[in-house]
């Protein structure tokens, strides 16, 4: 495994790639901190540049450009009092005050520093579970696949924000739309309407952008014209010594942040709920078990470490079931899924066989991004405050371009354009339905997979249904998917609602 | 509450007439045996509609719940710039092959700029059409000559 790291680290240490993942980082950070900007954006935008650059490459800069939109939201959260992703909510009920009183410079001194740990340790994690996840996944047959792509629909339609149905409506109409194109098995065209560009069904990058960035333009411009400047607090970080607070703070902070770096790690390897929901889940975990419960909310330290350590430790914990089963998480996960099959590698078990030096290569990238991400937040902070100035009705149409070119760049089809247009209709749909867009895409992804190992499971055994219910594994993971619904309509039914709900709904 | 009670009226509808859609088109296709190419789709077409019918009932059966969920909210949208935007795009999109990258994305940016900017601040004419033509010919040439994409060049063929 040093070995492997070892050239990991060679092949990252390139000038070419170093530049890359400084850049990446930087384009994340300021993605991550002007809100209504996303990571998934950020990384749809830069795929089309990565088409002529070798997967090491290519897949390094997508990674920083993930680690940099995570741990940006933190600067508009502290700044702005808003947060830049969902994965800081959190951040602004401490970062706010802290700003108010003057401790601005402190707040983002210990978001950063507490960003870098956190996913510093998920890295690690991922380091150490994902080679042997990978190892164990690969005597999995059509049965447990079949048993995995189920459990992880379930869990991400029913945990999604919103209501369970359309939670499940959002995941079925994701498979729907995967099962136009050539069928799995009988090799028949499905739903192609005669349309020859339908034969290999819509591409995963289409389908992202569309619903992610395009929706996202369409619902600013709901606003565009009614929007006023957000004034940005102004910080000096050049007064301040070492990164705002003491080191005694910082040992203080290590139950709190070990605690919330758990939760991040657990939540993030869980299809369907990441950053968004373990930020508010520590931050209410550091709150109880804290000896000064009052204080939270009025500016103190551990409402920043809680909730930026787990949003972080999340990014190594989604990073597993993507790299050691092809699964994502959520929709960044899914586009970096999207990212590495532009350059031919099918993440999955075999990948740890089959590459295992580029495997290493991107775990290198992620530490380098996760310092880079240290260095350019902290000391590059003043020029990121200046780019939350930046009018979005200028920049929002400038990433529309983009979206057109990464779109057109696929397979030079101008079809593919359409769909992304087709896509963010549908996106921006579901945003006025109240419908997670998130289970659609999982849906989209995983659907072609429960259906193909579905069928060559029904082939294995004879076409006996049993076969996945006497598989250990699979019949788990079965039996997981109706416990997890059966569960969520008890609290549905009960009517109880969770405290992140509530924090969400304040 | 009435409004939201609608609201969620009309989404288990879509969700229903987007359930039985697909139904429809499911039956057209081809059938071999019990588990074949159109089982999974009876499958997704059954659970949708079993998800708009839910729907349905929950719209009808939850007025109280109404009053606090988030869709209560007034809808203060701007449908009018949604509708520009849009038609913006598709036009965008529809003139890309036949206009070229470079001029349709030009006419495309300067317009859109003016359409999303705000209420509060001037429409700057000169500014709009400098950033419009910079960024789409930095966008050509950075595609075109530095990763080898060609991005349709339409009136503007002789410069490739």
């Amino acid at each position: 495994m040093l070995e492997l790291l070892q050239h990991g680290f060679s092949a990252v240490f390139s000038l070419n790639i170093m530049v890359l993942v400084t850049l990446g980082v930087a384009i994340g950070i300021v993605f991550g901190a002007v809100p209504g900007l996303t990571a998934v954006m950020a990384i749809a935008l830069c795929l089309p540049l990565t088409f002529s650059m070798g997967p090491a490459a290519g897949l390094s800069l997508l990674v920083a450009l993930y680690i940099g939109a995570t741990s940006g939201g933190l600067i508009s959260a502290i700044l702005l009092k808003i947060p830049g992703t969902p994965s800081s909510i959190a951040t602004t009920f401490d970062g706010g005050p802290m700003m108010e009183n003057g401790e601005g410079a402190k707040a983002l001194g210990v978001g950063v520093v507490f960003s870098f740990l956190g996913t510093m340790f998920s890295i690690a994690a991922l380091i150490f579970i994902a080679p042997w996840l990978a190892k164990a996944a690969l005597s999995f047959g059509p049965h447990e696949y079949f048993g995995i792509a189920i459990f992880s629909l379930t869990l991400i339609a029913t945990l999604s924000t919103g209501s369970m149905v359309k939670g499940l409506f959002a995941g079925v109409v994701g498979f729907v739309v995967s099962t136009v194109g050539i069928a799995p098995v009988d090799a028949i065209r499905r739903f192609t309407f005669g349309l020859p560009n339908l034969n290999s069904g819509f591409d995963l990058l289409t389908v992202l952008v569309g619903m992610f960035a395009i929706s996202e333009i369409i619902k600013v411009a709901e606003n565009a014209r009614h929007e006023t400047r957000a004034t940005v607090g102004g910080v000096s970080m050049r007064a301040i010594k070492g990164f705002g607070f003491s080191i005694k703070e910082l040992f203080e902070q290590i139950p709190n942040a070990f605690r919330s770096a758990l939760i991040g790690l657990g939540i993030g390897i869980l299809p369907g709920i990441g950053g968004g929901t373990s930020n508010l889940v520590a931050y209410i975990a550091a709150k109880k078990r804290s000896k000064h419960p009052e204080k939270f909310g009025k500016g103190c330290i551990d409402g920043i470490v809680a909730p930026e350590t787990a949003n972080n430790a999340g990014i190594g914990g989604a990073m597993i079931p993507l790299l050691t089963l092809g699964i994502p998480g959520d929709a960044v996960t899914a586009i970096l899924l999207g990212g590495f099959m532009i350059h031919g590698i099918q993440p999955g078990p075999m990948l740890f066989v089959s590459q295992g030096e580029l495997v290493y290569t991107i775990f290198a990238a992620l530490i380098l991004a996760t310092i880079l991400m240290l260095v350019l937040e902290f000391y590059g902070l003043r020029i990121f405050i200046k780019l939350l100035a930046v009018p979005k009705h200028i920049l929002l149409p400038i990433i529309m371009v983009l979206c057109v070119v990464g779109a057109f760049g696929l397979s030079s089809r101008i079809f593919d354009v359409w769909t992304i247009v087709f896509f963010g209709l549908l996106g921006y749909g579901f945003v006025k339905g109240g419908i997670p867009p998130a289970p659609f895409i999982i849906g989209f992804i995983l659907g072609p997979m429960a259906e193909t190992n579905f069928r060559r499971g029904l082939m294995l055994s004879d076409g006996s249904f049993m076969g996945f219910l006497t598989s250990p594994i699979s019949g788990s993971f079965l039996g997981l998917a109706v416990a997890v619904i059966v569960w969520h309509l008890i609290v549905v039914l009960r009517g109880k609602r969770s405290e992140t709900a509530e924090i969400l709904r304040a | 509450m009435d409004r939201v009670n609608k609201r969620e009226l009309l989404i288990g509808i879509a969700m229903l007439g987007a359930g039985l859609v697909y139904l429809f088109l499911t039956m057209g296709l081809p059938r071999k045996a019990f588990i074949d190419a159109a089982f999974v789709p009876y499958l997704l077409a059954a659970g949708m509609c079993v998800l708009g019918a839910l729907q349905l009932l929950s719209a009808r059966r939850s007025p109280e719940a109404d009053g606090d969920t988030p869709a209560a909210a007034k809808d203060s949208a701007d449908y009018a710039t949604v509708g520009k935007t849009l038609g913006l795009i598709i036009g965008y999109i529809a003139l890309l092959e036949w206009v070229g990258f470079p001029l349709a994305t030009v006419a495309y940016l300067y317009l859109q700029f003016i359409v999303l900017t705000p209420l509060s601040q001037k429409v700057a004419h000169g500014r709009y059409l400098l950033i419009a033509v910079l960024a789409s010919a930095l966008i050509y040439a950075l595609f075109r000559y530095g990763f080898d994409l060609m991005l349709p060049a339409g009136l503007l063929g002789f410069i490739e």
